[in-house]
């Protein structure tokens, strides 16, 4: 008898729990009505705007500084910023988070993806909800967002890092490749275009990548796979990390240990100071990567003018990015696509022995 | 004995109303009241709908909860569930995308989960000596590992005939289809424990299996039947996350095994075996999540809201301590 | 199995730690085979020093678990300890190594006996307590470092002493080793610990303590994560708060195949730097022999698996043969 109390108690509880709730939900809609309206009013700047970003995850300086461009270029037009790095570097983390900003009726949503596949059913939602998806950084299946702001071409970064590779070697010789976790979407669309542009050109045919290893962006796991690497392959030349975590791991490693091998790929400048340079103190000559802080705010710029409609997200879109550099910007296709688009920031950007302790203090 | 809660208020209830007042699980009620409260007053997007639209990310981990409970009050754990969920879901994308029909998929997904758990409970009941944390934590690694070797270095992996399994993701009015699904496995769940002989076994079990074995229980088949139902139910759960995801990667269920095993215990369920009932996990799941929900609507940093669930469930687990130190005390004074 | 088979089985497992031995020896003896430079004393070294994380938290964790005790929250206390201490020299607070890793071990001891405490006061079931501050710590050391990391310039007079080839790393572990085999085996708090594992409340009446033995237990674990983290630190030169994320069961899987029971009471140190050195064999080698990354964390479980299973048998056909023997 008791117990039936106790679940009759629960569930009855449970109902007017439940039911008290819409009470609240009536005020929302006539206040999200006016904020429409005044929508309608400034078309130019992001007045009246709340604009979302969605990092990787929380604890990664390279994730804050895309963060702080993103906040700086929207609150400087005007708009409200919501920033949101998850709890942990998952897709699973992002889709709650998504998940609540749909709920808040931001205007739009710039994520850097977790995984190709794993967002697509709350990103779909989020558009069907009319808030304009894009992404930066690393991208989802295209169909689930209207652009993408890439940091650097695919190409681009495949170029620069076989190169940097063929300088270093001398033209010659085996070269390694560490990277973060085998599902990073960059890194391997980064590694295939190297693999591809060293097929393609004769002037690459004498490098020999001897193995494409994965240190799942943990120091100790890219510590072991680094020292690996120099064990297993005794004439290895260069080891090329394409990773924040992977190239300052590595570097410790071969700096420590003195080794001939050098490193080159891409790597946080105020991470990466203590071991770029040309001597043989130093592990690695030089590496390359793009400002993070400037793929914040090109994505701000980006999505102001999808929620403005200045652009849709389709390809030869033009649209304005303040006093960015290469403004104003167009949307070009993804590769052969005839329907998806993307946004290249620019060139990598090289940091070397130069330039470095000027960099090392931006981020 | 069968059904006894884990955890009172107050260490000598007197009559049935105060031990009904005092029940962890009518607690549990109010802080769920207090948690929907809280919710509309620091949110102002903290609506039935939004959050019946936030909750099925997180239902599909109430129902590796239910199992969880059962292998908790066996006195076992199992910390390879959030690896199963993996493979599960794996397999049934690559089966989707291999062209097979959808109830195969579903077919495979759920009868994914069905052999990894019954593995577990193989080594669980033929091993005895060796305890279920580490057998699970060595499968943990394989389960997943498995899924890396089946994800190829891609990774991830999407899931293409996306309109059968949107079927799962359908809403009824404003509440998601899993909501009563939920509800339904819920129900057997916490009936079967509560008041089949089966339950009754398992509350034995868990208090002294030694007793149990002589006492004619075949300990060892139940916990394998245990073990094999938790493997099934992470297949259950990858089914209702694929409906929300469209996709699997390696990381996919990575730390539900400790989301779900707090759960349970702040539902009052003792990780020692034969104590606490279904229906405060049940709760306690909800309490979560709708603070989940509340929380991460004021954006609030994700870090934080883990810290908070952290000292949720110690306060939780202290608070019969300090229901018996004020009782002690109280005596001490009337002595004096 | 054969009568046979059975003398040479009693022979070689006379005792856990000899049995331990033996399996170390075939892996090592399998992975020689795919990779013959595998013993060079370089590589060695690298697998004591990679690993001296594990290793050290694993002396921890054996005191803890001989209580019948588990701590899941240690890689969390490191991460907040290490963060910490990361952070201590990015702002240019402190630089002199003794001081910080006096700092780091004394949050982790504080760390440490909270859970003690309430373990012990609150009879609180061990995995849920640290449950708990697993979430917290780890969280704790998210907030604190405010999304920045303590990058290598920032530690880098610091991370001489853990850096390859100084002795800072083998120095810590050779020590901490040293004592803690002293303490389990001649000393009174040694013998205690066992008592309360084995039986907690014959222990009781026997007038230990078990409350204060508990707490202290946590604490000294405490103290060991604590000090990991900033060796940690040294070690790799950089301070994130994600560091060791989801090693404690690293370290739990060491002190198993060591022969430490759950249940408490039986394990020693010996057999837990077996354990844990098989855990570093096994992630040193992997890598090493050839073997696609994809396939490495599949193997890795397998090898966990059969190793403590392999365990469990040979330890039931000793129990057998003891019986047999105590029948005739």
């Amino acid at each position: 008898m008791r117990r039936k109390t106790v679940s009759l108690l629960l569930a009855a509880a449970m109902m007017t729990s439940f039911a008290a709730a819409p009470v609240f939900a009536e005020e929302i809609e006539t206040e999200e009505a006016t904020q429409e309206e005044a929508e309608h009013v400034y078309t130019n700047a992001a007045d009246g705007m709340t604009l979302a970003i969605v990092t990787k995850a929380a604890g990664n300086p390279y994730n804050e500084k895309e963060a702080e461009g993103f906040t700086e270029v929207v609150e400087g037009e005007g708009g409200t910023v919501v920033v949101q790095h998850p709890e942990s570097a998952t897709a699973d983390a992002q889709i709650a988070v998504i998940n609540s900003l749909i709920s808040q009726g931001v205007d739009a949503i710039a994520v850097a993806a977790n995984d190709t596949n794993a967002l697509s059913a709350v990103l779909q939602e989020a558009m069907d909800e009319g808030i304009k998806i894009l992404t930066l950084d690393s991208d989802v299946a295209p169909e689930d967002r209207a652009t993408f702001c890439n940091q650097a071409g695919v190409q681009e970064v495949g170029q620069s890092l076989i190169d940097a590779v063929y300088d270093l070697t001398g033209g010659e010789g085996q070269y390694a490749i560490l990277s973060a976790t085998s599902q990073a979407t960059n890194q391997n669309a980064w590694i295939e275009a190297m693999k591809a542009i060293s097929e393609e050109d004769e002037k690459y045919a004498s490098l020999d990548l001897v193995e494409v290893a994965y240190g799942d962006d943990e120091y100790q796991k890219s510590t072991d796979q680094t020292e690996a690497l120099l064990q297993k392959y005794p004439d290895l030349k260069v080891i090329c990390a394409p990773t924040t975590v992977g190239i300052a791991a590595a570097a410790k490693v071969l700096q420590d240990q003195k080794s001939e091998v050098v490193l080159t790929g891409l790597g946080l400048p105020s991470e990466m100071a203590e071991y770029i340079g040309d001597d043989e103190e130093h592990s690695c000559p030089y590496m390359f990567l793009w400002n993070p802080i400037d793929l914040g705010r090109l994505a701000a710029y980006t999505a102001i003018a999808l929620v403005n409609e200045t652009i849709t997200g389709a390809i030869d879109d033009e649209f304005e990015a303040g006093d960015m550099e290469s403004s104003p910007y167009t949307l070009t296709a993804v590769g052969d696509s005839e329907e998806f688009s993307e946004i290249i920031l620019g060139p990598p950007f090289k940091f070397d022995p130069e330039n470095i302790e000027e960099w090392k203090e931006v981020y | 004995m069968a059904g006894k809660s884990g955890r009172t208020i107050s260490a000598e209830p007197r009559g049935t109303v105060k031990k009904l007042l005092f029940s962890w699980e009518s607690a549990m009620v109010l802080v769920f009241l207090g948690v929907i409260l809280l919710g509309n007053v620091i949110s102002p997007y903290y609506t039935l709908k939004n959050v019946f639209r936030e909750m099925p990310k997180y239902l599909s981990e109430i129902f590796i909860m239910l199992a969880m409970g059962y292998i908790l009050v066996l006195g076992d754990i199992d910390i390879s569930v959030g690896s199963i969920v993996c493979l599960s879901a794996t397999l049934a994308c690559i089966a989707d995308n291999a062209g097979l029909p959808f109830v195969l998929v579903v077919l495979i997904c759920i009868l994914t989960g069905l052999a990894c758990g019954c593995l577990n409970g193989f080594i669980a009941s033929h091993f005895t000596e060796l305890p279920t944390m580490i057998i699970t934590l060595g499968t943990q690694i394989i389960f997943r590992g498995i899924a890396e070797v089946s994800l190829g270095p891609g990774g991830s992996i999407s899931l293409q005939n996306k309109d059968a399994i949107k079927l799962l993701s359908r809403k009824i009015g404003i509440i998601p289809v899993s909501f009563f699904v939920v509800l339904v496995f819920a129900l057997i769940f916490i009936v079967v424990l509560g008041r089949t002989t089966f339950g009754r076994k398992l509350y034995a079990i868990g208090s002294n299996s030694t007793a149990a074995k002589y006492a004619g229980i075949d300990v060892q088949k139940i916990r394998w039947i245990v073990f094999t139902v938790a493997g099934t139910m992470a297949g259950v759960c990858a089914l209702f996350f694929l409906a929300s995801t469209y996709g699997a990667s390696t990381t996919t269920g990575q730390g539900f095994e400790m989301e779900v095993i707090a759960m349970c215990v702040f539902g009052g369920i003792a990780t020692t075996g034969g104590k606490g009932k279904l229906i405060g996990g049940f709760f306690a799941a909800f309490i979560i999540v709708c603070l989940r929900i509340a929380l991460g609507q004021i954006n609030m940093n994700t870090q934080l809201i883990l810290v908070i669930i952290g000292a949720m469930l110690i306060v939780s687990v202290l608070i019969p301590a300090i229901g018996n130190a004020l009782r002690l005390a109280r005596k001490k004074a009337e002595k004096a | 199995m054969n009568k046979k088979e059975n003398g040479i089985f009693r022979k070689i497992t006379g005792s856990r730690e000899a049995s331990l031995l033996i399996v170390l020896i075939i892996l090592l003896a399998l992975i020689e085979l795919l990779q013959p430079s595998f013993l060079a004393p370089q590589n060695i070294a690298q697998i004591f020093r990679n690993n001296a994380l594990t290793m050290l938290m694993a002396l921890g964790m054996l005191c803890v678990m001989l209580t019948a005790g588990i701590d899941i929250s240690i890689t969390s206390v490191l991460a907040f300890s290490g963060m910490t201490i990361g952070l201590l020299q990015k702002y240019d607070v402190i630089h002199n190594t003794l001081l910080l890793f006096l700092i780091g071990a004394a949050i982790g001891a504080v760390c440490g006996m909270l859970n003690g405490l309430i373990i012990s006061k609150g009879k609180v079931a061990p995995i849920i307590c640290t449950m708990g501050f697993m979430y917290i710590w780890r969280g704790m050391a998210y907030v604190i470092s405010n999304n920045a990391w303590a990058s290598a310039e920032d530690v880098s007079g610091f991370s001489d002493f853990g850096k390859s080839g100084a002795p800072g790393p083998y120095i810590i572990l050779a020590i901490a080793y040293v004592i803690f085999f002293i303490v389990m085996k001649w000393t009174r708090f040694g013998r205690r610990i066992y008592a309360v594992g084995s039986n907690a409340e014959a222990a009781r009446i026997s007038g230990i303590n078990v409350d204060k033995t508990i707490t202290l237990v946590y604490t000294i674990m405490g103290l060991l994560a604590g000090i990991t983290g900033v060796l940690s630190v040294s070690i790799y030169g950089s301070a994130q708060p994600n560091m060791q994320y989801g090693k404690e069961m690293d370290v739990i899987a060491a002190c198993v195949i060591g022969g430490v029971a759950m249940s408490g009471g039986r394990g020693t140190v010996v057999g837990t730097f077996m354990g844990a050195l098989i855990i570093a064999v096994i992630a040193k080698a992997l890598p090493l022999v050839g073997l696609d990354s994809l396939w490495q964390n599949l193997v890795k479980g397998i090898i966990i698996l059969v190793v403590v299973i392999l365990n469990v048998v040979t330890q039931r056909v000793m129990d057998r043969r003891a019986l047999a023997r105590r029948e005739m």
